[in-house]
């Protein structure tokens, strides 16, 4: 059951870093990095760097999170990730910004209570599946020492 | 499974969408600057009551206008796009529009952003449009204001091209290239601008 559940998990993850990326990767990078300088918290020279290879990180890392290859890690990278964007959310409400998140390409819903709580559950996703994927890798490695021993 | 997954970027690439085409209508010739065969053309829809419309029309559209518009590379086409949550946008639009019927859009319009802070309280427009025009001038924009019909006919056809381009906010452009239409939403600080144009450019 708990192995389903972490597939489950580890499969919406994914879709969700992997359509971050391709909804950001359809649209001229101008309109992601016009999203981030309204953060106001990314010097000007970095935005265009940013905007153009952030969109492609974080498809790669959903191709990763979907494959399992280094699920640990990958779904561990996500977390942080999202912990970072969610501090910075929180920032920007808190400062009254009006930002458009760009989180999932133009066109989104104003920074407010709502989209705090969506990302708030796409981080507690992140969560459990980076602690599902570091159990399930412990118990693999305990079963094999046991079987290891009783060989 | 990771065949699939080999195959996953190959196929987002090629589902990648620009922006839906939009045919373009002219605007009236005194909202468009620049050299008509220039390879790109931004259009900037704005509301004259938007801070950041403000913020754009006076701290970045100049560096646009000398470095790219009265050079030859982008022409420039001002689009009217006022939000239903102005109270005075659209009398602002009236007046800029009448005084590009004489000739003084450019001089009107810069006007009202530059003074947007004071009408925005009253919505005394024409105290601060009748600033900068000259008194007979000024009467023939009040005569138009007043009586003519046909002075939002270019505010309608804006807006219903800014509704085919799916604009929801102001200031938004429109970059244009080889008929292909990219909507670029919200602020853009000049030197991103700049980038993003001279790579355009550098396409050829």
């Amino acid at each position: 059951m708990k192995r389903v559940l972490l597939l489950i998990g580890q499969v919406i993850l994914a879709a969700i870093f992997i359509y971050a990326g391709y909804a950001k990767l359809r649209e001229p990078w101008l309109q992601f990095a016009v999203a981030i300088s309204t953060f106001k918290l990314v010097p000007d020279s970095a935005l265009e760097p940013m905007a153009k290879y952030l969109p492609w990180a974080e498809l790669a890392l959903g191709l990763s999170i979907l494959s399992g290859i280094l699920l640990r890690w990958s779904a561990l990278i996500a977390s942080l990730l999202l912990t970072l964007f969610f501090a910075v959310l929180i920032r920007s409400y808190a400062l009254g910004l009006q930002v458009d998140c760009g989180c999932f390409g133009s066109g989104e819903s104003a920074l407010g209570p709502l989209r705090l709580a969506e990302e708030a559950a796409m981080l507690a996703l992140a969560l459990g599946v980076t602690i599902g994927a570091f159990r399930s890798a412990a118990f693999r490695s305990r079963s094999a020492v046991s079987s290891r021993t009783t060989i | 499974m990771r065949t699939l997954l080999l195959f996953l970027p190959a196929l987002m690439l090629l589902g990648q969408t620009t922006h839906k085409p939009a045919p373009a209508k002219p605007a009236a010739n005194f909202k468009e600057s620049g050299s008509p065969t220039a390879p790109i053309t931004l259009e900037l829809y704005t509301d004259y009551q938007c801070p950041s419309c403000r913020a754009f029309y006076m701290d970045i559209l100049p560096q646009v206008i000398s470095q790219y518009v009265a050079t030859g590379k982008v022409r420039l086409v001002h689009r009217d796009f006022p939000l239903p949550m102005h109270q005075y946008t659209r009398t602002a639009t009236k007046y800029a529009n009448a005084a590009g019927q004489l000739g003084l859009y450019d001089v009107v319009a810069a006007q009202i952003f530059k003074t947007q802070q004071e009408w925005d309280q009253n919505g005394n427009i024409d105290a601060e449009v009748a600033k900068v025009v000259p008194p007979a001038e000024m009467q023939k924009i009040r005569d138009l204001v007043k009586n003519d019909t046909h002075l939002d006919d270019t505010v309608t056809s804006d807006m219903a091209l800014g509704g085919r381009d799916g604009l929801n906010q102001t200031p938004t452009l429109v970059i244009v290239k080889n008929g292909k239409r990219q909507k670029i939403d919200g602020m853009v600080p000049f030197n991103i601008l700049k980038s993003y144009l001279d790579q355009l450019l550098a396409k050829g």
